[in-house]
């Protein structure tokens, strides 16, 4: 069976995605895309063409920055690049045979079930970093971004009594959008530690070399603020109270507690890569310690260990959308003179003015890295019967009994009490865990390593893998 | 817990658990429920406690439901189609008997 | 480089090497269990759990009665080390089927079983073979697909949680103050005047007695101490599906129900190597023959699939061996590691620190793989 083969297949047409097919298809190469979502834009520009035509009062709320995206997206559809969408993968051999099935986990005729990549670029971005605490699984308790998603995809706002809790630029901006969209927030409760605020001062002066960003920071505190939106910082503890949903808020600061009523509570705790894939594909990862999260292993141009994969966007570091962009050229510029479509000179001087534009966006991260820093009291639940693993149910007690009959990876954990093993495929629970560990054994996390991500990426039925047969 | 902004668009009809709702097209199955008031969409398989959608980007699989009689639906990421039969997910979907 | 003592180091912490090492601490303390411990998928990490006679022993009878004497021992083992380790094992048994496909593979089943009947020392025979409707009554929960002929079946087969098996060893072992040296790689083995010097990147032990129960590493270090074990890697696939409510209450070799409601199939047979990675062809042809006999499971999602390699001897039966040269060194290797950990714990110490050893255990001497 010859499968259909294309010379770049890049999975995510989020901004860096999307930079990338455009360099790519400039150049001629045959390029297919394959995203979950219904059309491009990724996390950032979610449903940004619908949202364009079907509701334009809320396309010009969402500022400057989306106009100049729906500019990209539209380049994107021109460029030639063949683009499948609602795709979800579910394996990726070594020798870059991509197999995917729609959201319903079926094939259908619409597209081959399977194809094969020459260079296969990961560009499939970040996702919010999980922020276990007493009574998060109850209906109510949302991720911040899941309010993004429904505000941008169904033009549906929170209602009744909502609360934010957690720290990160992105919840800042979420309140704001709300704000702006007539939410009546009822409080914001910043879990950001003090230690990393002091810490992150010297790393200002750099960061102050694009101060748009802490422009945009400081106006959105400032915003927040002059709604009257009570704002509580140096929160200790938040518990969600109810019983078959979310009833209450509890959350402490120093010797004071306090409760509120609570129809949604967000939580946010940053973001952080999607490292699934890579991890699927063997590619080398590495301890970021400032945000405490894996990342894959690459070179400035967005290339792993693994021959023939690259990497573009929050996949990797997490630096925003227009390091996406950036990286999604870069990498692009790369594989065309791995390919031989370009030389090296040609890519050199093609992507001079992309680096020196990346450094300076990238220039703020370390300052925001570091005040943005997760503190351990949020990594590593206080209470004991805190359910980690969402899936299989499993609380930070039962890691720390397992931890102490020996179990010192995420893997052993996860074979004695089956921790990570539900259909998420610990994507949930898989850093929790190793803090979790390396808490209970001393030792260093980067030392502990991750889940072994094997296939299925996603669950599928034994019945749709049977017709491979 | 959440409001719509405008009712402007193209609607479908679908069912949740024996009700029938008119709801927007261009959305997941997720977000038309949660419009509609909808939180719990299924109980956990170990301790029986009620779950609803948590992260909406396909990550956490919490949204599990029991579409058109196929169990282990992702709701946020199924776009809403006519005529959906929709169910609360009980435990693990699967009943082989 | 570190030093130390013990009067028996036992060289893999596999289920093998395990089994033998929680044996032996139960009669003398001063052992040591060391084991390279990597991140790979050994047999004994991705195997598929069962306590598994039906079959087995072919051409050497003394194996077949050996498997079942294991699983007679099994009930007890299970709850000594379940109480001793505070592990759960899942361990049931639950009598095993074979359930064959088409009215050919029914005969063969049959003839199979004949033969074995022929072969075993009192002309006894553990299976029986079952009708399809004997077989249906048997499984009130779950409808058979349409080509199912019928099952052999036999009482004795079970199956356990093969993962908390080996933690439940590792953790009993050490409860009784055995000494288990993970991240030590052994590159070298010596005899010297007072036994053996054991050598990894970091450390020398100095033992008594060596038992070499490494897996597929077993035949270079058994060359250190002049013995010659020949084992060969087998990949075989796994797949594991979601939870659901128990309809399967029975052992199979292709298809199991574990205590937690999920699906266990497998497992491929494949001469590819050293090679730890998953096909999704080998896959979906295991899925396959899983829906042909229960077709429910159509619907069933897949949540993990791994691949791990068998250590199989050149005739796929256990090797009990001292070496001639160097006494006191030993190497033990098996498939069905998991079935035999009764035995491995319960008899092998006392041949290992006495030199008793069971009737007839020359059987599995390794010189029987020796070229005239
Ligand atoms: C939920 C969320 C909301 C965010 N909202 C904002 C915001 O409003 N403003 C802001 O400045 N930053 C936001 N961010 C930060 C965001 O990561 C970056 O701004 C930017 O979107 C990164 O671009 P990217 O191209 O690297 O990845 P993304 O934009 O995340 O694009 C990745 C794409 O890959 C697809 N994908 C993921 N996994 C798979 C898979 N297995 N198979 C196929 N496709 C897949 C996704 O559907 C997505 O379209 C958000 C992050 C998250 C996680
Ligand atoms: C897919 C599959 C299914 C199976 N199903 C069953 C079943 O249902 N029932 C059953 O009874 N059996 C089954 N088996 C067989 C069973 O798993 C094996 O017999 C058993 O695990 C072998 O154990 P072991 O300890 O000899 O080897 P291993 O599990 O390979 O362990 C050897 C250990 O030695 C260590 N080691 C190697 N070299 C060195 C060195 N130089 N220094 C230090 N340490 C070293 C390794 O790190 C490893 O931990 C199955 C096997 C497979 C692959
Ligand atoms: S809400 Fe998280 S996967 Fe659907």
């Amino acid at each position: 069976m010859t499968l259909p083969a294309f010379d770049y297949v890049i999975l995510g047409a989020g901004p860096a995605g999307m930079a990338a097919a455009l360099t790519a298809r400039e150049h001629g190469v045959k390029v297919l895309v394959l995203d979950e979502q219904s059309q491009p834009g990724g996390q950032i520009y979610r449903n940004i063409e619908t949202l364009k035509t079907t509701r334009p009062q809320e396309f010009q709320k969402l500022g400057q920055e989306y106009q100049s995206a729906s500019q990209l997206v539209e380049n994107f559809r021109q460029c030639g690049v063949e683009h499948w969408f609602e795709r979800s993968i579910w394996q990726i051999s070594k020798d870059l045979s991509i197999y995917h099935v729609n959201p319903e986990g079926e094939h259908d005729s619409s597209v081959p079930s399977l194809v094969q990549a020459k260079h296969l670029l990961i560009a499939v971005g970040a996702m919010e970093r999980p922020m276990p605490l007493p009574g998060w699984t109850l209906p109510g308790v949302m991720a911040c971004t899941a309010a993004d998603v429904l505000y941008k995809t169904s033009g549906l706002v929170p209602e009744g009594k909502v609360v934010l809790a957690g720290s990160g630029p992105l919840m800042l901006l979420i309140a704001c959008r709300m704000l702006d969209a007539g939410v009546r927030i009822s409080a914001i409760l910043d879990t950001g530690n003090k230690t990393s605020t002091l810490e992150s001062l010297p790393l200002l002066p750099k960061a102050l070399r694009t101060p748009s960003y802490l422009f945009k920071g400081a106006s959105m505190i400032w915003k927040l603020r002059k709604a009257g939106i009570k704002m509580v910082s140096g929160v200790q503890t938040v518990e969600a109270l109810g019983t078959q949903k979310l009833e209450q808020v509890r959350f402490r600061k120093g010797s004071m507690t306090e409760t509120l009523g609570a129809d949604l509570l967000l939580l946010h705790h940053g973001v952080v890569p999607n490292v699934q894939i890579t991890r699927l594909l063997g590619c080398e990862h590495q301890w970021y310690e400032q945000q405490r999260y894996w990342e894959p292993k690459v070179d400035e141009w967005g290339n792993t260990s693994v021959k023939g994969v690259s990497i573009a966007g929050d996949c990797g570091r997490v630096a925003g959308s227009k390091v996406a962009e950036l990286s999604g050229h870069l990498a692009a510029f790369d594989m065309l003179y791995q390919m031989k479509v370009i030389t090296q000179k040609d890519r050199d001087q093609k992507s001079k003015h992309l680096f020196e534009q990346r450094n300076s966006h990238l220039a703020v991260r370390p300052f925001l890295d570091k005040l943005f820093q997760p503190s351990k009291n949020w990594l590593v639940p206080q209470d004991d019967s805190t359910l980690v693993c969402r899936c299989e149910e499993v609380t930070v007690r039962q890691i720390r009994d397992a931890v102490k009959k020996g179990a010192l990876s995420p893997d052993r954990v996860k074979s004695l009490i089956r921790c990570g093993m539900g259909p998420c495929q610990g994507r949930v629970c898989g850093l929790n865990v190793t803090e979790i560990i390396a808490d209970e054994s001393g030792l260093p996390p980067e030392t502990l390593g991750y889940f072994k991500i094997r296939p299925p990426l996603r669950p599928i039925t034994l019945g749709l893998l049977a017709q491979l047969h | 817990m959440f409001r719509k902004l405008s009712e402007d668009r193209i609607k479908v009809r679908i069912s949740f658990e024996g009700e029938e709702f008119f709801v927007d097209t261009d959305q997941s199955v997720a977000s038309a429920l949660l419009a509609e008031g909808h939180q719990v969409f299924r109980s956990s398989v170990i301790n029986n406690q009620p779950r609803g959608a948590f992260c909406m980007m396909g990550v956490c699989f919490d949204c599990l439901l029991e579409i058109n009689g196929r169990p282990n639906q992702q709701a946020c990421m199924v776009p809403v189609k006519e005529n959906m039969v929709i169910k609360r997910q009980i435990s693990s979907g699967n009943n082989p008997s | 480089m570190k030093r130390e003592e013990a009067e028996v180091a036992v060289v893999g912490g596999g289920v093998i090497g395990a089994s033998l090492a929680y044996g032996i601490v139960n009669r003398n303390p001063s052992v040591l269990l060391i084991d390279k411990e990597n991140m790979e998928l050994t047999a004994s990490r991705g195997n598929f759990g069962l306590v598994w006679v039906q079959g087995k022993g072919f051409g050497m009878p003394h194996y077949a009665d050996w498997s079942i004497e294991a699983t007679e021992h099994w009930p007890e083992f299970a709850s000594r080390l379940e109480e001793e380790s505070g592990i759960s094992l899942d361990y049931e048994k639950t009598g095993g089927l074979e359930i064959c496909l088409g009215a050919q593979e029914f005969e063969e089943r049959k003839n199979f079983l004949g033969q074995m009947q022929e072969q075993s020392k009192d002309g006894t025979n553990p299976c029986e073979m079952l009708s399809r409707s004997d077989l249906q009554s048997k499984l009130p929960d779950i409808v058979l697909g349409d080509e199912v002929s019928g099952a052999s079946y036999c009482p004795h087969d079970g199956f356990v949680n093969p993962l908390a098996l080996l933690k439940a060893l590792h953790w009993g072992f050490q409860q009784k103050n055995g000494k288990y040296r993970h991240g030590h790689s052994v590159l070298n083995i010596q005899k010297n005047g007072c036994g053996f010097c054991i050598e990894t990147d970091s450390c020398l032990f100095q033992v008594n007695k060596v038992v070499i129960a490494s897996g597929l590493g077993t035949t270079k270090l058994s060359k250190m101490v002049s013995m010659h074990v020949p084992v060969r890697p087998e990949r075989g696939q796994v797949l594991v599906t979601e939870r659901t409510k128990r309809v399967f209450p029975f052992a199979t070799g292709r298809l199991r129900q574990n205590a937690d409601g999920s699906f266990m199939l497998g497992a491929s047979n494949e001469d590819v190597g050293y090679n730890l990675e998953t096909s999704p062809e080998v896959l979906s042809s295991i899925a396959s023959h899983a829906i042909r006999i229960f077709p429910v499971l159509n619907n069933l999602q897949l949540i993990r699939s791994w691949a791990s390699l068998r250590v199989l001897t050149p005739d796929q039966k256990p090797v009990y061996v001292e070496s001639e040269e160097c006494p006191g060194a030993f190497a033990v290797t098996s498939h069905s590691g998991v079935t035999l950990a009764s035995l491995h714990s319960n008899h092998l110490p006392d041949w290992i620190l006495d030199g008793k050893k069971p009737l007839d255990f020359d059987v599995f001497h390794s010189r029987r793989f020796d070229v005239p």
